[in-house]
């Protein structure tokens, strides 16, 4: 397949020593892999997105909402509507790769295997960061609440770092089994509730300007959960794959 | 087979000695509650099981991090045995946490840290049991049934926490406000007695159950490799 | 008098510990039945993949 002998050529050209160079080296050539076939097909993207903005106009329609009562379940709506598209994003992002048997070249390069999970992450978390930087304004717009604040920008990051950190390593697990797509979600919404709790109290402390020393405590947890797992992943990722 | 080694088979006479004990215990020993009457006597076995629950957890992810370091398959076995046994504790004290909920308080459910996490944890097993009944080869069933068991046993304490800071804003009954709802009251010696008598046996439970349950997963496993065999 | 001594009763809730302790009893035995039938099936497979083995000899 073509861009894994890309990778290979590009690795191998610097020296073969073993080191942070190599491993920068793969991670952005995994990265840029990602976000080229993306750019090519847009197919991802586009159906996160679509999802997303439907998922937020069921809300509208099955939360009969004012003014009011919306300013306290903003956090709500937009995060699962994250989780939920996060989740077709996960899912698609490591079935591409096993359907094109990319997973299977990838590891036979000469690759460090935990590029592999860190680069598959960082992609992940790019078009999910791409969604929510869409759904954002949208929603803004929709619903006449402004949700571009820099806090609430923070939480959106760390909430979607810790999702996808463990997205991507139980959604390499779920591609290897039967039922595929649906299993993913099941995995994963019960070891991602601590992320959900945390982003959206946060954000809802951000939205109703809430002293800072409230929301540190949410912020903290996500930073927490973001450093543990992003650490498990690292040295668990390697039984994953393996074959 | 093996038969049963002598071993347990004075564990099993131990145990169900434990066991009629600290049912009496419960029944005759431990004095009745003041405000809530009879009910809280549940409470006895509730926490049991909840404990013999996480113990299971506990086990299931030691079980999974010896498995992907060793490779041994009995490792495997052990994790998904405690992991069964902990599903079948916690469905029991969850269910009896609920109804002593509405025995005391007049609610089926409270979303308290701790009834919110276990009923959490039931669907982390479920979703363990999926995990495992989609994959056909036994080595991988193996290796992704011990990292899940290792990623949810991490991410259950942030979860029962994030849930006890959740809670410290909102009541622990909806449409109650009052403090007592928070499921404390004071335990006299005997209650004390009784609920560390209790703790104990269950312990002991647990221990006989996974021994029995590890050795019909050792058959089950000599069924399986002899069916691939003779069945070729 | 009578009014002081009803408020200090305890609630009437047996029927609840009776519940909860059906609830207790009943999975605890319905688990290890379950154990216990499990294996009497695996042992009845593992009887009869031995005569087939033997049958293969």
């Amino acid at each position: 397949m073509q861009p894994i002998s890309q990778i290979e050529n590009h690795v191998r050209d610097k020296e073969p020593a073993l080191g942070v160079g190599q491993f920068m080296r793969s991670l952005t050539a995994i990265i840029w892999k990602d976000m080229a076939a993306e750019l090519r097909s847009r197919e991802l993207i586009s159906a996160m997105l679509v999802f997303a903005l439907l998922v937020i106009l069921i809300f509208n329609f099955s939360l009969e909402l004012d003014a009011q009562a919306r300013a306290t379940v903003t956090s709500g709506v937009l995060w699962v509507t994250f989780a939920f598209a996060g989740t077709l994003g996960l899912n698609r992002s490591m079935a591409m790769e096993k359907d094109r048997g990319c997973l299977d070249g990838l590891l036979l390069a000469p690759v460090d295997r935990t590029a592999i999970y860190f680069g598959k992450a960082i992609g992940n978390l790019i078009f999910m960061l791409i969604v929510e930087a869409i759904v954002l304004p949208v929603y803004s717009v929709l619903y006449s609440v402004n949700l571009l604040l820099p806090g609430l920008l923070l939480i959106i990051l760390l909430g979607s770092i810790g999702y996808v950190a463990v997205g991507t390593l139980l959604s390499s697990m779920a591609v290897q089994t039967r039922t595929r797509d649906i299993l993913l979600p099941i995995l994963l919404f019960p070891l991602v509730i601590p992320v959900l709790i945390a982003a959206v109290k946060g954000s809802t402390g951000f939205l109703q300007g809430i002293a800072l020393a409230d929301i540190l405590p949410w912020i903290n947890l996500l930073i927490v959960y973001d450093v543990i797992f992003i650490a498990v992943a690292f040295m668990v990722f390697d039984y994953i794959v393996e074959e | 087979m093996e038969s049963k080694p002598r071993l347990l088979k004075i564990l099993d006479i131990v145990t169900v000695l434990l066991f009629i004990s600290a049912v009496g215990m419960v029944f005759l020993y431990a004095p009745l509650e003041a405000v809530m009457g009879q009910v809280q006597r549940v409470f006895y076995f509730h926490v049991a099981n909840a404990w013999v629950g996480m113990l299971g957890f506990l086990v299931a992810a030691i079980a999974g991090v010896a498995f992907l370091r060793k490779g041994d398959r009995k490792w495997d076995i052990v994790g998904l045995a405690a992991i069964e046994i902990s599903f079948v504790f916690f469905f029991t004290a969850i269910v009896s946490g609920s109804i002593w909920a509405r025995g005391s308080w007049g609610t089926w459910w409270t979303w308290d840290p701790r009834l919110t996490t276990a009923a959490i944890v039931e669907l982390v097993y479920a979703a363990y049991f999926m995990l495992r009944q989609g994959i056909e080869d036994p080595d991988r069933r193996a290796r992704f049934g011990a990292v899940y068991a290792i990623l949810s046993f991490i991410s259950v304490p942030l979860t029962f926490i994030s849930i006890r800071i959740f809670r410290t804003i909102h009541p622990v009954i909806i449409g109650s406000g009052s403090a007592g709802a928070e499921g404390s009251f004071d335990m006299s010696p005997k209650m004390l007695q009784t609920f560390m008598f209790s703790l104990l046996t269950f312990s002991i439970i647990f221990v006989d159950l996974l021994w029995h349950r590890i050795r019909l997963g050792r058959l089950a496993d000599k069924v399986e490799n002899l069916k691939l065999k003779v069945l070729q | 008098m009578l009014t002081s001594i009803l408020q200090q009763a305890p609630a009437e809730t047996t029927r609840y510990m009776v519940a909860g302790y059906l609830v207790i009893f009943s999975v605890m035995s319905l688990y290890i039945l379950s154990l216990f039938i499990r294996r009497r099936n695996l042992e009845r497979e593992l009887q009869i993949l031995d005569e087939m083995e033997q049958n293969q000899k």
